[in-house]
């Protein structure tokens, strides 16, 4: 589990477990029990587990406690506390569409074989106004196949995202692929959910032939890194692809230039600089894709001043339109960004990590050689992403030091990146 | 896009019929509370990034260990959180204002967000706390006028309610 947030609100259990049991009509502020029960989830303990027990029993009719109670159940499901199943299984019937969510996400993440529970989570897929995605991936982990013909009509499901995970689940109990190819149609929705949501559900399919389109698809890196990962080593365990085949797919996205993306928008007139400058910080990485390929495809040359005066005023402390500022100084080989992405290749709060990884791969585009000493240390850190990209940086700037002493790296990319590496640079040397 | 009309008027053509009285009513209870919901829009777009700082600062007192030189959730990471993504909750709140239903909020902010908070484990305790704040903090007539708030603060718990 990633535990970068593990401790956010620096509380202990015993102050988690206090407040949990606060009755909610005496509760200081309204939001505390809520992160009380959020942070006993990185608790597992019997003490812990009661509590969050005796909170999902709490059934006082108000949001405060509403949200601390659907919280409770979420954690019980992150502790896999099988001592809670009865109190979640109670919350099936609930009126509150996503405590019956989180009953049903954390009774996956517990595991059951009982069919009478099975049974009743499926017959979820009758009532109206359920979150039917999370039912579905559910029944799948729990590996229903039963469900098959009442999961079948979901299909057809106006909602892309529940329509995508229908037929990722048909297709893996039927073991029929023809339709397939619709999920993958969705990662080039023009909805930012359904091209993220699909990306799940071709993971749970072990579609492997979707990893190119997934490299294409216009969303944050970070996911398709993930979605790409996980079906390379399920792949890879199985004998159905190589590392050699994957590793290209993982430069590519990592590199992130937007002439590598099948974009979803586009614009009916040339934007001004402004415009461009707002659109970095749009949520949908498919937008901000568009403005960093038109910023490349058409420079101005005010372009790197108002990136520079962005990132003053707002871009440092945001961390989507923080790493399209890095990426675009080194697409547009702007030297006196140098300092900058040095500033951001040491940047270690975690949500900057991606910024870290493209502010190296912008270190070796600018091709400055003081940029090695730093892009050798960032290489030999402990994140297998900045790992990568500071050796790719690296061979832009003819260094091939670090890939001989990461032969052995713990992480299985940066590993065959090192070993496919080293013989080749070799051999370049001798010739 | 959903609103209290469109949604009137889809029902309606679904079972080929005329808006009956019922419908009409809830119509025209929407356009009754409209000048009310402006006003919050309004207010709320010139004072956004105001509303968006003091409700993470509010966070920060809350919580001092944040400011904890060293820890590995340093306050920067949180202050970065919930300063962009309250923005655009409260952006998205505007519109919903605007539009008179919760269908951008539900379209842009909400469907979607709770699968990838859970699969990337990304705390929601930040803005809970924060939008907590957001609602408590708004005072009438100081702010906006009581109707105004009354139709804000229904959104803000709104959202609360569906990210938690």
């Amino acid at each position: 589990m990633d535990k970068r947030f593990a401790n956010i609100f620096g509380l202990t259990e015993e102050q988690s477990i206090a407040l949990l049991d606060t009755p909610p009509e005496q509760a200081g502020d309204e939001s505390e029990r809520y992160v009380a029960a959020s942070q006993l989830a990185n608790y597992p303990s019997e003490a812990s587990i009661d509590a969050l027990i005796r909170a999902v029993n709490v059934t006082y009719d108000s949001l405060d406690n509403r949200i601390a109670r659907r919280k409770s159940v979420e954690s019980l499901g992150k502790l896999k506390a099988t001592k809670g199943i009865d109190a979640i299984r109670g919350c099936l019937s609930d009126e509150d569409r996503y405590t019956v969510e989180a009953a049903v996400w954390a009774i996956g993440e517990i595991g059951t074989d009982n069919t009478e529970i099975l049974e009743e989570i499926t017959q979820l897929l009758a009532k109206p106004n359920q979150t039917y995605r999370v039912i579905i991936h559910t029944l799948v982990k729990l590996n229903y196949g039963a469900a098959v013909d009442r999961v079948r009509p979901f299909m057809d499901h106006e909602n892309e995202p529940t329509a995508s995970a229908a037929i990722s689940t048909v297709c893996l109990f039927a073991q029929d692929f023809s339709q397939i190819d619709r999920v993958v149609s969705f990662l080039q929705s023009d909805n930012v959910d359904a091209r993220r949501a699909c990306l799940e559900d071709l993971i749970n399919s072990r579609y492997y032939a979707a990893i190119p389109a997934i490299a294409r698809c216009p969303i944050s890196l970070m996911f398709r890194l993930r979605a790409v990962r996980t079906l390379a080593e399920n792949g890879i365990a199985s004998g159905n692809l190589t590392v050699e085949q994957v590793l290209p797919v993982i430069e590519q996205i990592l590199l992130d230039h937007p002439k590598d993306l099948e974009l979803v928008h586009e614009y009916d007139q040339p934007p001004a600089l402004e415009f461009l400058i707002q659109e970095l910080y749009h949520t949908d990485f498919g937008r901000t894709y568009l403005a960093t390929k038109t910023f490349i495809d058409h420079p101005i040359d005010a372009a790197p001043e108002a990136l520079f005066a962005t990132y003053e005023a707002e871009a440092h402390n945001d961390y989507g339109a923080h790493y399209h500022v890095m990426k675009l100084m080194g697409w547009l080989h702007h030297q006196p960004a140098y300092d900058l992405l040095i500033d951001a290749l040491d940047n270690t709060s975690p949500q900057f990590m991606k910024s870290r990884a493209g502010a190296a791969l912008s270190l070796g585009e600018l091709g400055d050689q003081r940029a090695i000493a730093p892009l050798q240390t960032s290489a030999q850190s402990k994140i297998w992403m900045l790992q990568y990209a500071s050796l790719m940086a690296l061979e832009k700037l003819g260094d091939y030091s670090q890939h001989k002493l990461l032969l052995d790296a713990n992480d299985w990319a940066v590993k065959a990146k090192a070993n496919q590496t080293v013989p080749m640079a070799a051999n370049a040397h001798q010739a | 896009m959903k609103s209290v009309v469109t949604t009137v008027i889809a029902a309606a053509d679904a079972a080929g019929r005329f808006p009956s009285t019922s419908d009409l009513e809830s119509v025209q209870g929407s356009l009754q509370r409209a000048a009310a919901r402006m006003e919050a829009a309004e207010k709320l777009s010139g004072n956004l990034d105001n509303v968006a700082k003091e409700a993470y600062d509010a966070c920060i007192a809350k919580y001092p260990y944040l400011n904890n030189a060293g820890e590995a959730n340093s306050t920067d990471t949180f202050k970065a959180k919930c300063m962009r993504d309250v923005k655009h909750y409260m952006r998205l709140i505007s519109y919903s204002l605007i539009v008179g239903g919760t269908g951008p909020l539900d379209e842009w902010g909400i469907a979607g967000q709770r699968e990838v908070y859970r699969a990337l484990n990304l705390p929601t305790g930040p803005y809970v706390a924060a939008l907590s704040f957001a609602r408590n903090r708004g005072c009438a007539p100081r702010d906006m006028s009581a109707q105004a708030l009354t139709e804000y603060n229904a959104l803000v718990d709104y959202v609360i309610n569906s990210l938690s």
